[in-house]
């Protein structure tokens, strides 16, 4: 039981932070927002740090490092609130490295490592919401492979994206296929979103398709999970900077004469967002540590995570926005894009009521961080 | 960053359940499992029984008599305990006054006092709070005058956990009114059975009587039972307070209720409840984020850090939850948590409950009993105050 970070794990927190602080400035992302939302050459800027091989095995091409790496690059991202979209390529990766043929793993996992591919999951349908289980896009078997027909809603940077991995109905169950941005019949129609980043509709009709796996529930299950586990360290370091700036904000600000960190009811307030930040961390370490556990327990454990992360991000946003005052409610105050940035992660891979709902179906009689 | 227990201290854990399981004798065990009233003898018998094996002391180093643990081997040490269904270890003996007589204490004074803790056959109380001090230690107005070779002691403490099963207090008193509230106070042991000394127990809410006022009249107290220095007790009842601080989080205990939680849903027919199991799975998060952060401040020490920002929100996050499972529990019986029947709450009642189900019997006294948590141990609003302070400063 050890929660440090390694010296190459401080290594890694620092080199990506002085990016962060350097590289990706506030001003820099406005300009991406006012862009589109996604920037391929701030992509190939994480690229160039290792981060999109870090993941990926080094027999293809990556550094092979884990989930706590991963988390690590994450929580500094979020201190960021850096809209490309990395996670992706962990949650990419991820998947084809432990289901994709060997060719297929051979064909793409190196590009990926490299940043020259931006491959990105392609599973959210309509009548969906969040459940994994629930997937209408269909897949037939054609002269060279498969085709797919599907719509596929809020796909992230999916107009910019050069592959999906795309669940589709097979024979009765849930396959997961890999689809060129290339490919004939692929339409997509790209737009912002809430935190300034980058989705879009897909559109698959008979597209060509290469199978990656037939388990694709569980599959697309270990994809998710990946993605809860990023956006818990990517949460954690928006709420960390959402709480510094806030708290920084109470010292300088005066009104009736007196800083109004003086005033208790918003002391008690600001204990109180500590407290959110500090059992969101708590979480995001146990999401990370508990990704590679076997599948019941890891369900859990991401859901777990997820509940407490979705309640702690709630509440630190709202409340930093009310803290902060008019200014908060400003497009030119950054607080206001914490606060964005926070809603929509709370929202994205199930939200606080889904997993509730997942825990609450999955308790057991003895519960804690070892049951 | 890895969430196991090494191979030692998994066996370590291994070692301290085969122990208790063995030792603690199951009528004791039953009555934790259902919350029913424990007597002075099983909370004393439970201290002599650890105190044999040397684990009253638990937290001792071994120049002391202790078993010289690690921060985590503690932990594991209180959850296994705590999951099978031990007493608690009424902690104002080994676990506050020990820790002070062996930091500013006197050889001799080490000497007289620390096997009747270890051993478990002196019962300690705290004399910390008083009429006008609650969360407001400083202001402590006990007097203690010095003539001669003794102390002669006046003046009133309050609050005093089980005291009235006390041999021994431990006293801050006031011993100058010069300079801050803080530099005149002195920690001062006390003979409970000193002519002058009378307990009052209070009649608390649930109809127990968890509390005692205790009085002093003109109550002699020999000058070598001062520990430390004259007026400088104030700084010896902060190193008490910095000690085990993830116990406070009592989240051990915390498990073993959440799992009492789930029995008692399952016999009111509330587990297919959605409503009502939404709720469950929200304290079960709660618990397991709680966990984890006792897990990081014990990390922190293993590591030398100090973890200090987190560890006072242990105790607020803590309590409320020991407040939401005894809520929840009552919630579960519905009106099955009203009737009020004292002796239903002894094990070995033989009446019937109303609606047959005798575990609902003390639901809503300890509910009621509860709403100290957030109020002891410095108020949770005084903690919020400290939290701020380290945060914005």
């Amino acid at each position: 039981m050890d929660f440090d970070f390694s010296d190459d794990q401080q290594q890694l927190r620092d080199a990506v932070r002085r990016w962060v602080d350097k590289g990706y400035t506030f001003g820099r992302r406005r300009a991406i927002v006012a862009a589109g939302g996604f920037e391929r050459a701030a992509y190939g800027e994480l690229a160039e740090l290792g981060l999109t091989a870090l993941t990926v095995p080094e027999a293809h091409g990556g550094l092979g490092q884990g989930a706590i790496d991963a988390m690590v690059v994450m929580e500094e991202l979020g201190r960021g609130i850096v809209l490309e979209p990395l996670a992706q390529a962990f949650v990419t990766a991820g998947v084809l490295a432990q289901y994709a043929p060997q060719e297929l793993q051979a064909a793409w996992l190196p590009r990926i490592a490299s940043g020259e591919v931006l491959v990105v999951l392609a599973q959210q349908e309509r009548k969906a919401r969040y459940r994994l289980d629930v997937c209408e896009a269909k897949a037939v078997v054609a002269p060279n492979g498969y085709a797919i027909t599907a719509i596929k809603n809020i796909v992230s940077a999916g107009d910019q994206a050069d592959a999906f991995i795309v669940p589709a109905q097979l024979d009765g169950q849930i396959a997961l296929f890999l689809v060129e941005r290339a490919a004939a019949d692929v339409s997509t129609r790209g737009y912002g979103t809430q935190d300034g980043s980058r989705a879009a509709d897909l559109q698959l009709a008979s597209t060509p398709a290469t199978l990656i796996t037939t388990d694709g529930l569980a599959a697309l299950e270990l994809a998710v999970h990946t993605a809860i586990a990023a956006a818990c360290a990517y949460a954690v370091g928006v709420m960390d900077q959402t709480c510094a700036v806030t708290f920084d904000y109470l010292n300088q600000r005066r009104q009736f004469g007196v800083a109004i960190a003086s005033f208790q009811a918003l002391r008690h307030r600001a204990a109180d967002m500590k407290m959110q930040l500090e059992l969101a961390r708590s979480m995001s370490y146990y999401a990370s540590l508990k990704l590679g556990a076997p599948a019941e327990e890891r369900r859990r454990a991401l859901s777990h995570a997820k509940v407490q992360l979705g309640q702690s991000m709630r509440f630190v946003g709202q409340q930093a926005v009310q803290l902060s005052g008019g200014i908060g409610v400003t497009d030119e105050y950054i607080v206001s894009h914490y606060f964005k940035t926070l809603t929509q992660l709370e929202m994205s891979w199930g939200d606080t009521l889904h997993h509730l709902g997942e825990v609450s179906a999955r308790m057991q009689e003895q519960a804690g961080v070892f049951a | 960053m890895d969430l196991a227990f090494t191979p030692e201290e998994q066996a370590f854990r291994q070692e301290v359940r085969a122990w208790v399981r063995a030792n603690l004798p199951p009528a004791m065990a039953h009555k934790v499992h259902n919350a029913l009233r424990l007597t002075r003898d099983d909370l004393q018998g439970w201290a002599r029984i650890l105190g044999k094996k040397g684990w009253l002391a638990f937290g001792w180093p071994k120049e002391f008599g202790g078993p010289g643990w690690t921060a985590v081997q503690k932990h594991l040490f209180e959850e296994e305990c705590a999951m099978a269904g031990a007493p608690r270890i009424i902690p104002f003996g080994p676990v506050m006054v020990a820790p002070v007589i062996m930091a500013y204490g006197t050889p001799e004074q080490q000497k007289r006092f620390l096997p009747g803790i270890a051993d478990g056959s002196v019962w300690w109380s705290q004399g910390y709070s008083e009429p006008g001090s609650g969360s407001d230690l400083a202001s402590v107005k006990t007097r203690a005058e010095r003539v001669g070779d003794k102390y002669i002691v006046n003046g009133q403490k309050t609050w005093t956990t089980l005291g009235q099963h006390g041999d021994w207090m431990f006293n801050l008193v006031r011993t100058s009114n010069e300079g801050k509230p803080q530099t005149g106070i002195s920690f001062l042991l006390l003979d409970m059975k000193s002519p002058g000394v009378t307990v009052r127990p209070i009649k608390l809410l649930d109809g127990e009587c968890e509390v005692n006022e205790v009085f002093f009249d003109n109550v002699e107290v020999p000058a070598d039972q001062l520990i430390g220095q004259e007026n400088k007790g104030w700084t010896y009842a902060k190193h008490l307070l910095s000690h085990e601080r993830t116990n406070i989080a009592d989240v051990n205990r915390a498990k073993r209720e959440l799992e009492r939680l789930k029995r008692i849903a399952r016999a009111e027919g509330l587990w297919d409840d959605q409503r009502f199991r939404d709720q469950i799975a929200l304290l079960e998060v709660d618990i397991v984020a709680l966990e984890m952060l006792v897990l990081r401040v014990l990390s922190m020490e293993k590591s030398g850090k100090n973890p200090l920002d987190i560890a006072g929100l242990l105790k607020i996050k803590g309590s409320e939850i020991q407040q939401r499972y005894a809520e929840l529990m009552m919630l579960a019986a519905g009106p099955y948590a009203l009737p009020l029947i004292q002796e239903a709450m002894d094990a070995g009642w033989q009446g019937l409950f109303p609606g047959g189900t005798l575990a609902n019997a003390p639901l809503a006294s300890t509910y009621f009993n509860m709403r100290k948590t957030t109020i002891y141990g410095g108020s949770n609003e005084v903690q919020r105050n400290i939290v701020a302070q380290t945060i914005l400063g």
